[in-house]
């Protein structure tokens, strides 16, 4: 039980990190809304990464509160109310690291592949 | 920093939740519009555009929820919701509330008191750094009892030389400076100090220099001195010219050489000039190795034990008393740290007090956790809802414990606001002298004190009603129509120990304060041997013959030429009107001054250096005894004639005639200083007046005699004593006037009424014993209400059984009856717990009594007898409520 539990966090932890990362990126060129993300998430990954949207808000949120992200209030290109994310310094630093990080990892796992 | 980010913007979401939930909401459901009209725009319907959105997203509600207790404070967040609640259900009862915290700020306003002043007192200790190694050396002498002395020069030097442990040493000694030639004269305080000095209590001069070993040196008429910050501000109005310039003080001249800080006064505590020791007597008189009166300051090295520095001082002053058997037998050092010496004798009345008041703030708690525990039995039903409704055991007692908490948090904010300004109070009134690096000032210290206090008081008040109240049985809460509940024996015995308590605290306090007052009563009883009564003393110094450069001055000289006497400024003074009769002496009773000489008398036996009879040397006009009102046991004062030239006379007090002459005439007899060998003149007696508390209250320091010769007008500081038929404060102001007139350089100090000294020498002891009063008479008030309190809540929980009891035929008075026994039963098992912590406790008083015994069984009786009619005054009124119920109603609105 405890055994399950531990694989669930683990892989919960990994995706939840693999988010952050994807949304820290697509927030490095400037400041988004939570719909934008989505998209620009979707288009990219074609669907595999994101099993529900919500998971999305609540990843902006943690990462407001963790001080990598900051938040505004703006008008949307149809003219509504929607809140911007920006990335903060803090955040892009954390990017940074995360990307490395999963560069070497990715590299190094589809070099084990092409071997076998 | 991320975490304390998000604290920040967590703290900002809570204060403004309504808006963070309507933030959040907008952010989702704009999110699913756009994912809905993207839908659209790819061919759905409305409807199913907004369906896809929400499946898309997931459960909206659910992620909103999980998104939401990411921005919660946590734990911090239900407290603040505890606080909250705790709030409303005050100021719903405001009452309660209000009594409550009064109770709670008085308990803890005078804990915090008390404890502001210790913390002054002690924790901050000594102005200086390292005061841990800082000691005093005390010449001593073994007599009868081992006695302070002081120190002499050569000695001095030995110790300093032949010690190893010493970082340091410096000899000084308080004096009064007279600083003259200039237009206003004032008399100083200062000290003579060696070069030393400064270097060990870490105080460095704010301008010029210290005290070099150059400077400490004998011989030179002119010589250096520092001054104090105050008095270059007030006299010298801060001018750096100052220093290099000359100073006239004592008919010298003193070079100023540096100004030291505000705040530096000296060990002596008053000391406003400085200047080196050496100088202040000539090289042979400080040569004199049996010349004693000074104490030594030192500093003990990094790490050495008093009694370590104690013992390579034994073993000094032994090598010394072998090589100066004459001047050095029976000749000791004590080593003495500074600390005690300076504030040692505040430590234990200042202990009893805290614990006093911390008794009191136990009174405070007991009422206040009798007030909750009826509050939470108020509140029985309210309470069973909220567990209906699911709160657990564990947060009924959080929710509880929380608004007690609340209440002693106010309390503690109103107690120490109390504290500051009693403290204030006490700092104005001045009922004791405190040294003046003591400033009681409410500092952090005392505020985390208070802090801590209250949330101890918190826990402890709220901790059994809000146990009891998660205890109760639900279903029983329910179905009882509130008020009307039967009162639970845990509930009854908690009250009762509650009362027990209170009781037996009152009454320990009650003794402790009967004891010091008691002990206050025979101090003030003591007779001085002199009427204190209608007296006023002052000091004068007179101006000395002048000095070079001379400044010739008419006021200086008197019509014979010399500068003017004592007497001829007694002349004057006796002139003013009220003036009964006047007085000029060398020193004032309990004043300052006075010395001890050898002497012998005449046709007795030599005897060993223990018991070598000592007196202390007054000198004084003719009127002397009729002024201060000293009893006169036979003989005669002086005569005029006996006041000019060498009339080798004497009086002196009866404990030195019961010695020597007992059951003789000792009129006639004669006494000479020193050895009856030596060259000095016999003196004859001619008066013997009864023993006088001349030296200090309630008891001379040693038994020696005191004997009186005439009073010669060599003197230049004179005392002066002057009886006066009326209030003899209001003499000063003339008395002052007058001897300006005589002179204008005539420096008149030390202005007290008699009894204003007595008072200074018996003021520990006063304020000990008002204290101990005030806060006495505090927990027995608190004591008796809360005793009240109970009472007249179990008559009202009884109001059925009193109702039957009426209806089967009681009477009033048996009802009174049963009231009062039932609290008077409580009362009295306080009462015996109570003298039982006293008798234990009072032992600790010990020192601080004075002919009265820590069990004295008046004090324990009339204390009780006190307590026990207070009691029943208490119990009294419920008793009567009681005798008044009506049957009928009783039994009908159950």
């Amino acid at each position: 039980m405890k055994e399950k539990n531990r694989q669930d966090n683990n892989q919960e932890e990994f995706l939840r990190g693999t988010l952050d990362m994807l949304i820290l990126k697509t927030l490095t060129r400037g400041a988004l809304h939570g719909y934008n993300i989505a998209e620009r998430i979707e288009q990219g990954a074609d669907g595999v990464l994101l099993v529900e949207e919500g998971a999305l808000y609540q990843a902006l949120h943690r990462l407001e509160l963790r001080g990598l992200l900051d938040s505004e209030w703006g008008v949307s290109e149809n003219n509504r109310r929607a809140k911007y994310y920006r990335l903060t310094a803090e955040g892009r630093a954390h990017l940074e690291r995360t990307a490395r990080r999963w560069e070497r990892v990715s590299e190094a796992v589809s070099r084990i592949m092409r071997i076998a | 920093m991320g975490w304390l980010h998000g604290i920040r913007l967590r703290l900002r979401g809570f204060l403004r939740r309504r808006q963070l939930d309507r933030d959040l909401e907008d952010e989702l459901q704009f999110h699913l519009k756009m994912r809905a009209l993207r839908n659209r725009e790819a061919g759905m319907s409305a409807e199913e555009a907004m369906d896809a959105a929400r499946r898309r997203f997931g459960n909206p509600v659910w992620w909103k929820e999980s998104i939401r207790d990411m921005w919660s404070l946590g734990m911090l967040e239900s407290v603040l919701q505890d606080l909250r609640y705790a709030g409303r259900s005050l100021l719903k009862t405001p009452g309660f509330a209000a009594a409550a915290i009064l109770v709670l700020a008085l308990g803890i306003g005078s804990v915090t008191g008390i404890f502001s002043l210790l913390n002054a007192v002690i924790l901050r200790g000594l102005p200086f750094p390292s005061p841990e190694r800082l000691v005093l050396l005390w010449g001593n002498v073994q007599r009868q009892k081992i006695e302070r002395r002081g120190n002499s020069y050569p000695d001095y030097l030995d110790w300093k030389a032949q010690s190893t442990l010493f970082e340091g040493m410096a000899a000084y000694s308080g004096d009064s400076f007279n600083l003259t030639g200039v237009a206003e004269p004032e008399r100083l305080a200062g000290e003579w100090v060696s070069a030393g000095y400064f270097d060990l209590l870490g105080v460095a001069p704010i301008a010029g220099r210290a005290i070099a070993p150059a400077d400490d040196v004998s011989g030179n008429s002119n010589t250096v001195a520092l001054i104090g910050e105050g008095l270059w501000r007030r006299r010298f109005g801060s001018d750096q010219a100052i220093l290099g310039k000359q100073l006239q003080m004592n008919g010298r001249l003193f070079t100023v050489i540096g100004i030291l800080p505000a705040g530096f006064r000296g060990l002596s505590d008053g000391a406003e000039v400085w200047a080196p020791f050496a100088a202040s007597a000539s090289a042979s008189d400080l040569a004199e190795r049996g010349s004693r009166g000074f104490p030594a300051v030192a500093k003990l090295k990094r790490g050495v034990p008093v009694r370590q520095a104690q013992a390579e001082l034994d073993a000094i002053s032994k090598r010394l008393e072998q090589a100066y058997p004459e001047t050095n037998a029976k000749r000791g050092v004590e080593v003495a740290l500074l600390t005690d010496e300076l504030v040692g004798g505040l430590r234990t009345p200042l202990y009893v007090l805290l614990g006093a008041v911390g008794f009191v703030l136990l009174i405070a708690c007991a009422n206040v956790a009798n007030l909750l525990l009826a509050r939470s039995e108020a509140r029985r039903q309210e309470i069973a809802i909220r567990m209906a409704l699911g709160a657990g055991r564990g947060r009924i007692f959080r929710q509880l414990v929380t608004e007690s908490m609340l209440l002693s948090l106010i309390g503690s904010a109103f107690g120490l606001l109390l504290a500051v300004w009693s403290v204030q109070l006490l700092g104005k009134a001045s009922p004791i002298t405190l040294p003046t690096f003591v400033n009681p000032t409410t500092d952090w210290t005392v505020a985390a004190f208070a802090a801590g206090v209250s949330i101890l008081v918190g826990v402890f008040v709220g901790f059994v009603p809000a146990y009891q109240a998660g205890r109760q049985d639900l279903y029983e809460a329910l179905k009882e129509s509130g008020a009307r509940s039967g009162d639970g024996l845990a509930r009854r015995r908690f009250r009762g120990a509650l009362v027990i308590a209170e009781v037996a605290l009152a009454l320990t306090l009650l003794v402790g304060a009967g004891l010091l007052m008691r002990s206050f009563q025979r101090l003030s009883a003591v007779h001085p041997g002199f009427d204190p009564n209608g007296m006023l003393t002052l000091t004068a110094a007179l101006p000395r013959a002048p000095v070079a450069p001379p400044q010739p001055s008419a006021a200086v000289t008197s019509d014979t030429g010399a500068v003017v006497t004592g007497r001829q400024l007694l002349e004057r003074l006796r002139a003013l009107p009220a003036v009964v009769s006047a007085s000029v002496a060398s020193d004032i009773p309990l004043g300052p001054g006075g010395g001890a000489i050898f002497y012998s008398a005449e046709g007795q036996s030599i005897t060993d250096a223990q018991t070598r009879p000592r007196a202390y040397v007054h000198r004084i006009t003719p009127e002397f005894f009729a002024t201060v009102g000293a009893q006169m046991l036979s003989g005669r004062s002086f005569s005029e004639t006996e006041m000019e030239g060498r009339a080798n006379v004497v009086v002196v007090t009866d404990n030195l005639t019961k010695r020597f002459w007992q059951g003789q005439d000792p009129i006639g007899k004669r006494i000479k200083a020193g050895d009856s060998a030596s060259k000095n003149p016999w003196w004859t007696i001619i008066g013997v007046v009864h023993e006088m508390k001349y030296r200090g209250l309630p008891e001379n320091p040693t038994a020696d005699p005191d004997v009186f010769i005439p009073f010669s007008d060599r003197q230049r500081e004179v005392a002066i004593l002057i009886r006066s038929s009326q209030d003899p404060s209001g003499l000063a102001a003339a008395a002052r006037a007058a001897a300006r007139e005589v002179d204008p350089s005539i420096t008149i100090y030390e202005i007290a009424t008699m009894s204003e000294r007595v008072g200074r020498a018996i003021e520990r002891a006063r304020f000990a014993g008002w204290m101990m009063t005030i806060f006495a008479s505090l927990a027995l008030t608190l004591a008796s209400v809360g005793l009240y309190g109970v009472m007249a809540y179990t008559v009202r929980r009884q109001t059925r059984e009193i109702g039957v009891r009426i209806a089967l035929g009681a009477s009033a008075g048996d009802v009174v009856g049963m009231v009062i026994r039932r609290g008077m039963a409580l009362v009295s098992v306080g009462m015996g717990v109570g003298l039982a912590v006293a008798l234990a406790l009072t032992r600790l008083l010990h020192t601080l009594l004075f002919e009265v015994s820590a069990v004295d069984p008046l004090t324990y009786l009339g204390v009780a007898a006190a307590l026990g009619v207070v009691a029943l005054i208490a119990c009294y009124a419920p008793a009567r409520r009681a005798a008044r119920i009506d049957p009928v109603t009783a039994l009908k609105c159950e």
